[in-house]
């Protein structure tokens, strides 16, 4: 069973080994795959006076990742910074997609991305995907301030000023996360058989 | 029984039948998973802390041990496995997929041998089997 996730509900979930002890939280995830997965996560010090912290967590160290906290095995898990940025970020637009304008593939502006929603599978172990983006509705698309979810393809092309989708995107809005997986599944099946 | 039933209970000597302490904590490894100590209060003696094997019965009314001696000052095995941080009662229980299922209320042993049997959530029982670890941020269960 897989679930789906927020990228705001991530950051700041705390980093617990199978020893039951908080060695971390989120600071913020790195993407990697051009923004399709993610790579790994910057972390901070627990507590509310400490800092960024010179170790991160790769993904493949990740035990599970749920609503609750991310958990590993133990400290073991942690490697530098540096070296997992460079892993993680050889080309692709990263994690710089919030604040792009959404722009479906007939020239239409669906609006602003202000979240990123993640699918993992099965509670880790697997790989987690990118499969939509939470968007601050444009004017145009009659919405109101509504807030939508979009479901995204396999592949996407992004610039870090305009996310581009397919036209078809539109017609799987969802409001809410809880019909959100059915949509996505919808979607993909849907640009599959357009193929 | 249940960890909170047996909290306060006397622990006895069988040889001159007084009281050495009253039980106060349990001292839990989650690799067994199992009590492998009992921590007493109102110790008259150097120690506080009484290994499972020194105990000859964890009974319904009291807990017996053969002599004052069965209480000790606590091993290095026992001292890193003591104390706060590892205390299961009242801590948040996360499984292995960042779950967070609830506190644990209670817990359920087997007074015979010490093993542990289930956690008790609000949300329900969970098989102490699942055990990985205990924390000062959280219980550990596989999911």
């Amino acid at each position: 069973m897989s679930i789906l996730l927020r990228s705001s509900e991530i950051n700041k979930l705390p980093v617990v080994t199978f020893a039951g002890e908080d060695i971390a939280q989120v600071k913020d995830i790195m993407y990697a795959a051009h923004g399709g997965q993610i790579g790994g996560f910057t972390l901070n010090g627990r507590g509310m006076f400490s800092g960024p912290l010179k170790t991160a967590l790769p993904w493949e160290s990740v035990v599970g990742l749920g609503p609750d906290a991310v958990v590993i095995r133990d400290e073991g898990a942690l490697t530098p910074t540096e070296s997992l940025r460079a892993a993680t970020q050889s080309g692709g637009p990263s994690g710089d997609i919030l604040g792009s304008q959404v722009l479906t593939d007939d020239g239409a502006a669906l609006g602003v991305v202000v979240d990123v929603v993640i699918e993992v599978a099965d509670g880790g172990g697997g790989q987690a995907d990118v499969v939509g983006y939470e968007i601050d509705p444009a004017e145009g698309v009659g919405r109101g301030t509504n807030r939508m979810l979009i479901p995204l393809p396999d592949t996407m092309s992004a610039s870090g000023e305009y996310l581009m989708v397919p036209a078809a995107a539109r017609e799987f809005v969802t409001d809410d996360l809880a019909g959100f997986g059915a949509a996505v599944d919808d979607f993909r099946a849907h640009l599959r058989g357009q193929r | 029984m249940l960890f909170s039933e047996a909290l306060g209970r006397s622990v006895v000597r069988t040889d001159t039948a007084s009281t050495v302490g009253r039980v106060s904590d349990y001292v839990v490894d989650p690799r067994l998973p199992g009590v492998v100590a009992l921590i007493l209060s109102k110790t008259s003696s150097q120690g506080s802390a009484l290994p499972w094997p020194n105990i000859i019965a964890f009974g319904v009314d009291a807990v017996t041990v053969p002599s004052a001696a069965a209480v000790v000052e606590p091993d290095p095995y026992l001292a890193e496995l003591a104390g706060k941080p590892h205390t299961l009662l009242h801590k948040r229980v996360l499984t292995t997929s960042g779950v967070q299922l609830g506190t644990v209320l209670d817990v359920d042993f087997d007074p015979t041998i010490g093993r542990l049997a289930a956690l008790l959530l609000e949300q329900g029982p969970i098989d102490a089997a699942r055990l990985l670890g205990v924390g000062s941020y959280a219980v550990m269960v596989r999911a």
